[in-house]
């Protein structure tokens, strides 16, 4: 299940799920739909699924499990929460989500009543940078207004036409395309988009910050730039420019790998066709770079004039409903609570925005420094399989004194659980979707069926904070809460769900009139709260932790430069690998080498192959691959294997963060984001040529 | 008599497979028989440039199909409007449609013992529906149904759109 967002039709037969097709009358896939969409009934009847929750009856990692009733799992969860808030703090109890279910809101508002600051997300590395980094530089996420067919469109990072990138749907994209808009991409592999795109800048992994300064050079100095903007509405141009001169093309050509002739001639299109959007992605967060990539793209928005033009990219106005961030009871949270967030004074900018790095739950787990966690409840999350360093990870969960989970499936994560619930999927709940995107739209997501005994996590949190003395700020049933968060328009959840979707006010340049939200009402090329946590406040380049500069040495035993996570039909991160359908599209893992350095190793096409780098080794199948340099190996993330009979699924066997860093070096020193994109690996052919499951 | 015709405009295609569970979807196919598929082409070297591009695969329903003239059961018939229809009951799995297929089209169910092919969900056609793949499934809007010259006019005329030749 991914985190949603399109209209989709969904036709039953005597009470169950027949079929699953788009709305065309929705406005934001206009009738198109995705694989994994119409395979959700096969999650939803999956046989495996888990339908009633359960307790473990033998050691972790057993896979010996008890039937419970749903009184007897939340009492114990219950009680020991309280038991750990008594006896050790609240901040002893971590509350985790992964990406998926829409649930954030009503976690973070249970953990920030119990008092602890501590909720374990993928928010490092993966669109909370987005989030914190476009707020504190113009106020809110940009963008891209395909409505309004964008003239030129800089890939960065993304495969929207496979992934589902928070607000995107890759339908808008590919109709600006079609309709003639100019493509630049961004990309160390040829993607089907860079084929098709009028400029392919063929990076090395991780230097993106010096590309797009290198482009910002290009655009100052030819004075191709929107200056009126930057004369009225920036703040810290001079700073800001002195800082862009110190990357000429040439110097930038040596960091990227890119010619630089191929770097002036994207920074001429990009700044010279209006409207123009950056459609950016993941792959950019997870470096260390991270914040700063996230900041240098806003800038190349923000001097072309492209922020909040009609077709480029815009700070759309959400309905006026109550938002995630007052849902999530963020106020309500004890400031000498928030102050004992892990990892807050080391990642200060996540920590501003309630975001914390995994490896600060894992020491306070296996270290106690600077306090013992003592409970994880983790909710649609697997961060066995997810989070860097996987044996750190696992070893983290084995130690933790209770471990409660909420999912579909028993997971190789759940598999570590004291206490497994089973979640609802997108079919079995009503809730507000889309409510935490900055798209402008929200859509009533109804419920259709039931299944089991399984439950929406939203539900399943209002009846645990009954049961944890959070009662007065919660509801009867969740229901109540949906009438909370749209009653500032007048509605309640009855209303809304006979209605289509509500968008917020459509409204362009909208700094104009009222500036931008930021402490100088200006697009803050100079960051001012970064400046204030002691950062430095313009974008700059490091160098990866690992890579043929930094670590020389390395890359001699670890000749190739390992780029992970690369996105592929079907999959959402570890889900839908049980779903027929979806595993036929893609039954093994997957690492793209190419022809010429698989035939100097002697691997062939679909050989196995053992990928090692200094944290470990996994096995995948190689594909040769000419579409990318030959230094550079790409190799599929989150792959377990649930039809393998151990308790284990082969949790560790193709598992890419078996090989990833987590060290607190390698991160984003504002946003903790771990670079699980840009390490060293070797690769050789397997002797063990059998599959792994 | 109205004829039908199915294309995929190649250029336009993003290689998400949609279509592919589509058509699942709507026949309930056993795993592993596939009917549409999407196939990795490059990358090569295409007039100086490094290309990388998907091709759907699916049954053409040929103006002389190969497929039908070399099963000896009568269970491969073309259709006035064009369709080339595999008749599942009159199948016996000799597979010589199979090899006599040009494209590659034609798969084989092992567990009911019969070839399959791509039968145009005749039965939505005759229902006045268009086929599961070709129904504004993809976000690519790449598959089109239709009369064989109305379709290829499109795909030309989207060609210059795209190359901004035409508005």
């Amino acid at each position: 299940m991914c985190h949603g967002g399109c209209g989709v039709l969904v036709y039953t037969k005597k009470g169950k799920v027949a079929k699953i097709a788009g709305d065309p009358g929705c406005p934001i896939n206009h009738g198109t739909i995705c694989s994994k969409a119409m395979a959700s009934a096969q999650l939803a009847y999956h046989p495996d699924r888990l339908t009633h929750p359960v307790r473990r009856i033998g050691p972790k990692g057993s896979g010996k499990w008890e039937r419970i009733s749903w009184d007897q799992a939340l009492d114990t969860i219950a009680g020991k929460i309280l038991e750990y808030k008594e006896s050790h703090g609240a901040e002893s109890i971590v509350m985790g989500y992964g990406t998926g279910r829409e649930n954030e809101a009503a976690i973070y508002r249970l953990a920030n009543l119990l008092g602890s600051p501590n909720v374990l997300t993928a928010g490092h590395f993966c669109y909370g940078p987005r989030i914190a980094t476009s707020i504190i530089t113009c106020g809110s996420n940009p963008i891209v207004d395909y409505e309004n067919h964008p003239k030129c469109i800089m890939v960065w990072g993304n495969n929207i036409v496979i992934s589902n990138p928070d607000e995107y749907k890759g339908e808008g994209f590919s109709s600006s395309v079609e309709k003639g808009a100019k493509l630049i991409v961004v990309d160390p592999r040829l993607t089907r988009m860079a084929a098709r795109a009028d400029i392919w800048l063929k990076l090395r992994p991780g230097t993106d910050t010096a590309l797009a300064l290198g482009m910002l050079n290009v655009i100052i100095n030819e004075k191709i730039y929107d200056r009126d903007f930057v004369e009225n509405y920036v703040h810290g141009w001079e700073p800001f420019v002195k800082r862009v001169n110190e990357y000429p093309v040439d110097l930038v050509e040596k960091i990227t790998w890119v010619p630089a002739g191929k770097i002036r001639e994207a920074a001429r299109l990009y700044a010279t066709t209006k409207p123009a959007g950056i459609q950016w992605g993941v792959a950019i967060e997870q470096q260390i770079n991270c914040a700063d990539n996230d900041r240098i793209l806003m800038a190349l928005m923000g001097i072309t004039g492209n922020i909040d033009a009609p077709g480029g990219q815009v700070l759309f106005n959400m309905p006026k409903i109550r938002n995630v961030g007052q849902f999530g009871a963020h106020k309500m949270l004890p400031k000498e609570q928030a102050a004992k967030r892990l990892g807050g004074d080391r990642f200060r900018l996540a920590g501003y925005f309630g975001i914390i790095n995994p490896k600060c739950v894992w020491d306070a787990i296996l270290e106690e420094k600077p306090y013992p966690v003592k409970m994880i409840f983790l909710i649609s999350s697997n961060p066995v399989m997810t989070r860097a360093n996987a044996r750190e990870v696992y070893r983290a969960l084995e130690k933790v004194k209770f471990l409660a989970v909420s999912d579909f499936f028993i997971t190789p994560t759940a598999q570590l659980a004291d206490i497994v619930l089973p979640a609802a999927t997108w079919l079995e709940m009503d809730y507000i979707g889309d409510f935490w995107k900055r798209h402008g739209y929200i859509l009533p997501r109804r419920k259709v069926i039931e299944v089991g005994e399984c439950r929406p996590d939203h539900e399943m949190l209002n009846d645990l904070a009954h049961r944890i003395g959070q009662g007065e700020h919660w509801w009867k049933n969740f229901e109540g809460a949906l009438d909370y968060i749209l009653e500032p328009m007048g509605i309640t959840w009855q209303d809304f769900k006979k209605m289509d979707y509500i968008r917020g006010e459509v409204k362009y340049y909208k700094y104009k009139e009222k500036g931008f939200s930021t402490p100088t009402k200006k697009f803050e090329l100079y960051s001012t709260m970064l400046e204030k946590w002691g950062y430095d406040p313009l974008p700059k380049y490091v160098e990866p932790v690992e890579s043929p500069v930094s670590t020389p040495d390395l890359f001699k035993d670890y000749p190739f430069i390992l780029i992970t996570g690369r996105r592929i039909p079907g999959y959402f991160h570890t889900e839908n690998r049980q779903l027929p359908w979806m595993r036929g599209l893609s039954r093994d893992p997957i690492v793209e080498i190419h022809l010429d350095a698989a035939r100097n190793a002697g691997i062939g096409e679909g050989d196995w192959v053992i990928i090692e780098s200094p944290r470990g080794e996994i096995r995948q199948r190689a594909k040769l691959f000419a579409g990318m340099d030959e230094r550079i190996v790409s190799a599929e993330h989150a792959w377990w294997f649930p039809e393998n009979g151990s308790a284990s699924h082969g949790w560790a066997d193709s598992n890419i963060n078996i090989l990833t860093d987590n060290s607190y070096e390698s991160c984003d020193p504002a946003m903790g984001a771990t670079s699980v994109r840009t390490l060293l690996c070797r690769i050789k052919r397997d002797k063990n040529q059998g599959g792994n499951s | 008599m109205k004829k039908y015709a199915i294309k995929v405009d190649d250029a336009a295609c993003w290689g998400c497979r949609t279509c592919e569970v589509a058509c699942r979807q709507e026949l309930n196919l056993p795993d592993g028989v596939r009917l549409i598929k999407m196939e990795e082409k490059g990358p090569a070297m295409v007039n100086g440039k490094l290309d990388f591009f998907y091709k759907i695969n699916l049954c053409r329903h040929c103006d002389e199909p190969l497929c039908m003239d070399a099963c000896r059961d009568g269970a491969i018939y073309k259709r006035e409007d064009s369709i080339v229809v595999m008749d599942y009951n009159k199948c016996t799995g000799c597979r010589l449609c199979i090899d006599a297929c040009p494209y590659g089209s034609i798969d084989f169910d092992e567990d009911g013992g019969t070839a399959k092919k791509c039968n145009l969900c005749h039965e939505r056609v005759d229902r006045g529906l268009i086929p599961a793949c070709a129904d504004n499934v993809c976000l690519a809007y790449c598959i089109h149904f239709g009369d064989p010259d109305g379709i290829a006019e499109k795909i030309e005329k989207q060609k210059l759109i795209r190359q901004g030749l035409s508005a």
